[in-house]
Order: structure tokens, then C-alpha cells, then sequence
């Protein structure tokens, strides 16, 4: 639409041509955004404030924890002072959206009498709870009841490990894919690239346009949908920091741009997308499959497998062909490998194009291992950033080393920490590598300086 | 439209309480990013450092408010030295992963079930201002003022408290900017090799300028916790150092002025835009030529997208700010 701008830039007006730079890059990912705006619009419609309440059945069934709805129970809210505001009972997804008039204070509370026969609320689990104005950070503010059995019991310690060695492995492998992109984004052009979580979140929305909204199979849905994650890193380069680089400008300031982005990108998808997440649609429903002390469904088992012949696949690629070896020559000293006659801009965008498509891979696999939601790319970036780090900012294989390494360790930490702080362990490796060997696994010492 | 409402929100906003908070993180943040060339992305954490500090007193301690702010300042310390002794020897960026990823971490636990008996969970802790409340000289129930400048009694108070910590702050920097220890945090931004070989310890200046950006973000995260009279971790996430540092990058930085009004600036905008396209979808979804644009649960996120993007446009098209000069600023990173 607007590609007369970019064609004519010239270095005697510079300012100019770099507000066209972005504002092309706004004007295309707007395009992009009315594109798949049409089928989606309607989703975005959740009532102005509401509270929603889900009531879940956790069992825990050979370490796996999993949860079912409880469907049929009553849940009032009122005010503070005791006045009825709404109530509800819970559908079949075991949730109830109650409308509230405000954000304000509430008392939510849960019917114990109404809850089925056997199922009890997890011990110290409050019947009422207190919501205070502040906890709406979004128009809707969920509140979740847990019932049944809390804590993993019922399997022994090493059937447990095993479970999280192979839930480990499969988290490691998405990390992996999804980090290489940025590790060598870092190497071959220095740019920190925040925005790369939103990478991976785009892989999976569009997964889900393609799959639930379109009704397109995941299976011919997805290379279009890596080969698009591709484009898009094509075009961040082309459209952003390809002009920021040929301006010189810095590289902190690269990196601030790119949070730019990042936060950019990341509204957009909750504009379109709306905050709650969603499953994709084949695959979706499966049950696990025990292997020994070990239960995994089939699309588990058929990603981890994927992922690990595409991480070989890329290894091999960079270890053994022609553009791998300049990729990794560029990775090391961009300066002498131009000056050896290697093209840089054209290894760099290969690099982007790969990147961005294994990001989008990553996100799909992340979809069908979660659910799709506008966040499921930022929750990855600090995983990411932990794992090429331990590998090796900037080093090709540290990123597949560290991020499948950091997969494992966040999966194993399950195992010791609750659930919800399974991630913390793994930022503080990455805190610990930096004290003790900064250059991480595979890195090279002169990196750091 | 109401108009003349829109107006009065967005003049309003330029001297609210939360031009204030922000006005106190970004004056922290410019002396760890604009003076020292420390990219911290982590000013959430010092914010939430304060917060805590002073909801954990009365909760939990049973000791009076004010030993939030020693609270608040030991963990100021402890954070500082966590995320400094790792990075600070090693490149900018090192420092921007960790201080995010630590950020993130001191969320996490925050807001964890585990720890909920010390921090309150996702719940958050309430009820701890009653004796900043007690101080107050003004009558909690009435309304001060005239629009578009009426406040009630008890925000009036925290206002009061909250720019005058903001111009006891900014002079503070300003000074301190000009005494010798200023010259050496800015000769470190411009050249650290330089100021090693004059003898300085470049890694203690550093660790100095990051704990005090970080005290001063404390006092923020203060404000910000009276003010609403309650904790809640969510306030305290990334997002929230990025929109300080769009505000700082807005007024300029490594320039005080810049530091104060730049956060002014950054909430008289947001509140614009914010009240325009909520007049605008009040009744009914905005429309261009037959295409859905804008509806009212999408107002949040659009705005949000503006500030991304007004990030993205000022880092390239006037990285120096409103006030700020472009020799001033440490933007090379390798």
C-alpha cells in the first residue's frame, strides 16, 4: 500500500525517512491485523466488568495432575456490606461469569451445599473470597475454587521424576526451537530482541485462526502458519531494525525498540484476541497413553518427537551446508566474515526468516501442549532468555543446549517447588551462570566484555 | 462526545498521583539508565521492594508503618546486590535480562499461594495505611478543590506527599549530578575503560548509582501502595518499568526535568487517549467505512499499542526526548 516510501530513502533526510520506516511498519501490521480481523471480531465482546468463577476438581492420576469441572455449583457475589450483586451456577466447563456493575469490592462465595457428592474443596480453601478494586487488572477478574485431593500422591518418588524428565524434555525442545531464532538474531546483528516472545505467540494465534476459525486441518494449517512466522521475522528485520542498523543507531536503543514492539505486538493480539485462552481445535482432546510409569498423549509424543528431528535438522544445517557455515561465521565476527565476501544482509534475513519461522513453530507446539492466548509468548521470553544464556548468548548450538537444558530444569523443579514458582529455579540459574562462567556453555569468553 | 470532560480528565492527569509514582520510578530509573547507562528493566521489583515493605509491616509484623520504609530499604539493598554482583561487570544487555528475569521472579513469589501467609497471594495485602491515613490534616470524607482539580481529603494528602517526595527527589539528583560523584557515574556511562584508568572503582559507582535509582523507585512503589491503599502484585509486572521508561525516554533522558515532566506528559497523554476512545465507543462500537474498529473492551489494549508504539517512535525519530540532548545518552551497546 505504502511501498513507494521505503524504495526512496535517502541518507539526506534522514529523520523523515525513519518515521516512514516505522509508520510503514505500523501501516502493514495494521493491514495484517484487519486482515485476520474479519471471522474473529465478535470474540473480543466479554461483558464490560464481570467476575469469573471456576470451581475445578484437581486429581492427581499418576503424578499427572488434572483437572475436571465441577459443573452445578451455586456461586453468590455481593458487597462488602452483604447485598446481592448477582449469582450463578456453574456450566459445564465447571465456570459461571457473573456480571458486576463495577470494578469494586466483592465478596465471591461458593455454595458448599451445592456442591456434587464426593467432592470436597481442597483442605484450607476458603468458601469466600475477598476481591478488593485493585484485582481487576482486566475487565474480568477470575476467581478459581479447587476441590479434591491437593499435593501429588499415590506415585512413587522415581515415577514422578520420570514423568517430569519426559514433561521436561518436551517443554526443553519447544524452548529450544523457539530460542534459536533469537540467539542467532543476537549473534549475527547484537540485538537483544524482546519482541521474539511475540514471535512465538503469533505462530499460535494464527494456528487458531487457521484451525478453529477457518476450520483449515492443523496438520495444512501449519507450514503456512511457519512459513507466515517466517515472513514476519522478514519483515521486522526489513520494515524495523535493518533501517535502525543502516542509521547506526544503537544497539541499546535497538533493544529498547524492540520492548517498543514487544508491547506493541502483544496489545494487538489482545485487541483481536481477547484475554482468555483457547484451545486449538484437532488434537485437542486426547487421552494419555501409559508407557511404564510414564503417561503421555500422542500428540505430545508426536511434537517432542518433530521438534527434536527439526532441532537436528537445524544443527545439522549449521554444522554442515554452505549458509549454515556463513550463518555461523557471521555469528562470530560479522565484520571478517564481510570482509571474506560473505553477503551479511542476506545471511541476516536468512537468519530472521529462520527465526522467526521456528519461533511460529514453537508457538504452534506450544498451543497444542497449552492452550493459545495473547501472553503464551512473553510467559516463554524469560525461558528463552534463560536458555541462550546458559548456552551461550549468541552461540547456535548453546541456544539448543541451554534451552532444552532450562526446559528440563523448570520441569524437574516442579518436583520440589509448587507449580506456580516452577520457573523461578530457572532464572536463577541464569543469574548463577552469570556469576560463574558468563560466557555460558558454549560461548566464547571475548563475547562478554 | 463530552468534550469539556476529556479535557478536564486530561489536564487533571498531568498532576494526578500517578504522574507522581511515575515521576518518582523514572527519576530513579534515569539514575541508573540516563546518568550511569544502566539498563534496568527490573524497576517494577524496587517499586514492589516499597510496597511490600510497608504492607508487610502492619500484616504480618504487627510493627507501625513507618519501619516499612527500613523494610523497604533492606530489600532495596539485597535486590540491588542479587542482580548487581552478577552483571554489572558484564555488558548492558546482561543486565536488562537479569534485572527483567529477577522482576519477574519477585512477582512470582508474590503473588504464589506458598508465600501467601507474607506477601497475601494474588489477593495482595490490604489495610495497612491507617496511621499515614491518621496524619493526614485534611478531612478524609470531603472534596478539596475545584475541577478539574478536586480531590478528596485522603488523596489530596497523598498527593501532597507524593509530589513534594518528587521535587525533594529531583533536587536531590540534580545536586548530586553536579558533585563529583555525579561526574563519575556520567564519565562511567561515557567511557568505563576512561574512568578505570584514572583508579575509580567503576563496579562500586555502578552498584552505588543502581541501589539508589532503587530507592528512589521504592518510594514510588510507597506512593503508589498508599494511594490505593493496598498491594497487588499484578501492578508490579514488566509492563509497568516499560511505560515508566517510555515516560522517561518521552521528557528526555538523563536530564532531571526531563525525569519529572516526562511522566506528566506520559499520563496526560494516556488519559487522553483513554477518555477519547471510551467517549467514543460509549454507545456503540466505532466503525470505518463498515469495519469494526473499536469497541469498548478493546479500548485498554488500543491504548497500550499507542504506547508501544510511541516507544518504537521516539527511540528513532527523538530518542533525546522533549528535553534531553543526544550527546547525553549511552546507546552503544557492543
Amino acid at each position: 500500500m505504502q511501498a513507494k516510501f521505503g524504495d526512496e530513502v535517502t541518507d539526506t533526510n534522514n529523520s523523515k525517512s525513519r518515521v516512514f520506516a516505522v509508520g510503514r511498519a505500523f501501516a502493514v501490521l495494521l493491514a495484517a491485523m484487519f486482515m485476520f480481523s474479519a471471522p474473529g471480531n465478535a470474540q473480543a465482546a466479554d461483558s464490560d466488568n464481570s467476575i469469573i468463577v471456576s470451581v475445578q476438581n484437581q486429581t492427581n492420576n499418576n503424578g499427572v495432575s488434572e483437572k475436571k469441572p465441577v459443573v452445578g455449583v451455586k456461586i453468590s457475589v455481593t458487597d462488602p456490606a452483604g447485598i446481592a450483586v448477582g449469582e450463578g451456577v456453574t456450566d459445564s466447563v465447571g465456570s459461571v461469569t457473573i456480571p458486576v456493575p463495577a470494578k469494586d469490592d466483592y465478596v465471591v462465595t461458593l455454595d458448599v451445599a451445592s456442591l456434587p457428592s464426593g467432592v470436597t474443596l481442597i483442605e484450607g480453601t476458603k468458601t469466600v473470597v475477598n476481591i478488593v478494586k485493585d484485582a481487576f487488572t482486566t475487565n474480568a477478574k477470575r476467581v478459581t475454587f479447587f476441590a479434591g485431593t491437593s499435593g501429588e500422591s499415590g506415585a512413587s518418588l522415581m515415577d514422578r521424576i520420570a514423568q517430569r524428565l519426559v514433561d521436561g524434555v518436551r517443554l526443553g525442545l519447544i524452548i529450544a526451537i523457539c530460542s534459536v531464532g533469537l540467539s542467532l538474531i543476537f549473534g549475527t546483528t547484537g540485538l537483544t530482541n524482546f519482541a521474539h516472545g511475540e514471535m512465538v505467540t503469533f505462530g499460535g494465534l494464527i494456528a487458531f485462526w487457521f484451525n478453529v476459525l477457518l476450520g483449515i486441518p492443523l496438520l495444512i494449517a501449519a507450514p503456512i502458519v511457519i512459513a507466515l512466522g517466517g515472513v514476519l521475522g522478514l519483515a521486522m528485520n526489513g520494515v524495523i531494525f535493518a533501517k535502525l542498523r543502516k542509521r547506526g543507531i544503537g544497539l541499546i536503543s535497538q533493544l529498547v525498540v524492540s520492548v517498543g514492539l514487544s508491547i506493541m505486538l502483544r496489545n494487538m493480539y489482545l485487541y483481536q484476541f481477547g484475554g482468555r485462552t483457547r484451545p486449538l481445535d484437532d488434537f485437542s482432546l486426547q487421552v494419555a497413553k501409559h508407557f511404564g510409569p510414564v503417561s503421555i498423549t500422542m500428540r505430545d509424543l508426536s511434537t517432542t518427537i518433530i521438534s527434536f528431528i527439526v532441532l537436528m535438522g537445524v544443527a545439522g544445517y549449521l554444522q554442515r551446508s554452505r549458509t549454515g557455515k556463513a550463518i555461523r561465521a557471521v555469528s562470530d565476527n560479522p565484520s571478517l566474515a564481510s570482509s571474506t565476501g560473505i553477503d551479511t544482509q542476506k545471511i541476516i534475513r536468512i537468519v530472521w526468516f529462520a527465526g522467526g519461522a521456528l519461533a511460529a513453530m514453537g508457538g504452534v507446539f506450544r498451543g497444542l501442549d497449552e492452550q493459545v492466548g495473547f501472553e503464551m509468548g512473553s510467559g516463554l521470553i524469560f525461558l528463552m532468555f534463560a536458555g541462550i544464556t546458559l548456552g551461550g548468548l549468541g552461540s547456535a548450538y548453546g541456544a539448543l543446549v541451554g534451552g532444552f537444558l532450562v526446559g528440563l530444569l523448570v520441569e524437574l523443579a516442579s518436583l520440589v517447588v509448587p507449580a506456580e514458582l516452577k520457573n523461578a529455579p530457572a532464572l536463577l540459574i541464569l543469574i548463577i551462570v552469570l556469576v560463574v562462567r558468563p560466557q555460558g556453555i558454549l560461548g566464547r569468553k571475548q563475547r562478554v566484555g | 462526545m463530552d468534550i469539556i470532560k476529556i479535557i478536564e480528565n486530561t489536564i487533571a492527569a498531568f498532576f494526578g498521583i500517578d504522574a507522581a509514582y511515575f515521576a518518582l520510578a523514572a527519576i530513579g530509573l534515569n539514575i541508573q539508565f540516563g546518568y550511569t547507562g544502566l539498563l534496568n528493566f527490573g524497576q517494577s521489583a524496587f517499586m514492589a521492594c516499597g510496597a511490600y515493605g510497608l504492607g508487610m509491616t502492619s500484616q504480618y509484623f504487627g510493627v507501625g508503618m513507618w519501619w516499612g520504609i527500613l523494610i523497604g530499604l533492606a530489600l532495596v539493598v539485597i535486590l540491588g546486590l542479587l542482580v548487581g554482583i552478577p552483571t554489572l561487570r558484564l555488558r548492558a544487555d546482561y543486565l536488562a535480562i537479569v534485572t527483567i528475569a529477577t522482576a519477574e521472579i519477585v512477582r512470582l513469589v508474590v503473588r504464589s499461594v506458598r508465600f501467601k501467609q507474607y506477601f497475601g497471594g494474588s489477593d495482595g495485602i490490604n489495610s495497612f495505611s491507617a496511621s499515614f491515613r491518621n496524619l493526614s490534616p485534611f478531612d478524609p470524607g470531603a472534596q478539596y478543590g475545584i475541577r478539574p482539580f478536586q480531590y478528596s481529603g485522603y488523596s489530596l494528602w497523598t498527593m501532597i506527599v507524593g509530589w513534594s517526595l518528587v521535587i525533594i527527589f529531583s533536587s536531590l539528583v540534580y545536586m548530586l549530578m553536579k558533585s563529583p560523584w555525579g561526574r563519575v557515574v556520567k564519565a562511567i556511562r561515557e567511557d568505563e575503560d576512561a574512568v578505570r584508568s584514572l583508579g575509580k572503582n567503576v563496579y562500586s559507582y555502578k552498584m552505588q548509582s543502581l541501589i539508589i535509582g532503587g530507592v528512589v523507585g521504592m518510594f514510588s512503589g510507597m506512593i503508589f501502595a498508599l494511594d490505593r491503599g493496598s498491594v497487588q502484585p499484578d501492578n508490579y509486572s514488566r509492563d509497568v518499568t516499560f511505560y515508566v521508561l517510555t515516560a522517561l525516554v518521552l521528557g528526555g533522558v538523563a536530564k532531571v526535568r526531563g525525569s519529572v515532566i516526562g511522566p506528566m506528559m506520559f499520563w496526560g497523554l494516556y488519559v487522553f487517549s483513554d477518555n477519547f476512545l471510551r467517549e467514543l465507543t460509549k454507545d456503540k462500537p466505532f466503525n470505518l467505512f463498515g469495519i469494526g474498529i473499536i469497541q469498548k473492551s478493546q479500548v485498554g489494549p488500543v491504548n497500550y499499542m499507542l504506547i508501544g508504539l510511541g516507544l518504537m517512535l521516539l527511540m528513532t525519530i527523538r530518542p533525546q526526548g522533549v528535553f534531553g540532548s543526544k550527546e547525553e545518552m549511552a546507546l552503544d551497546g557492543r
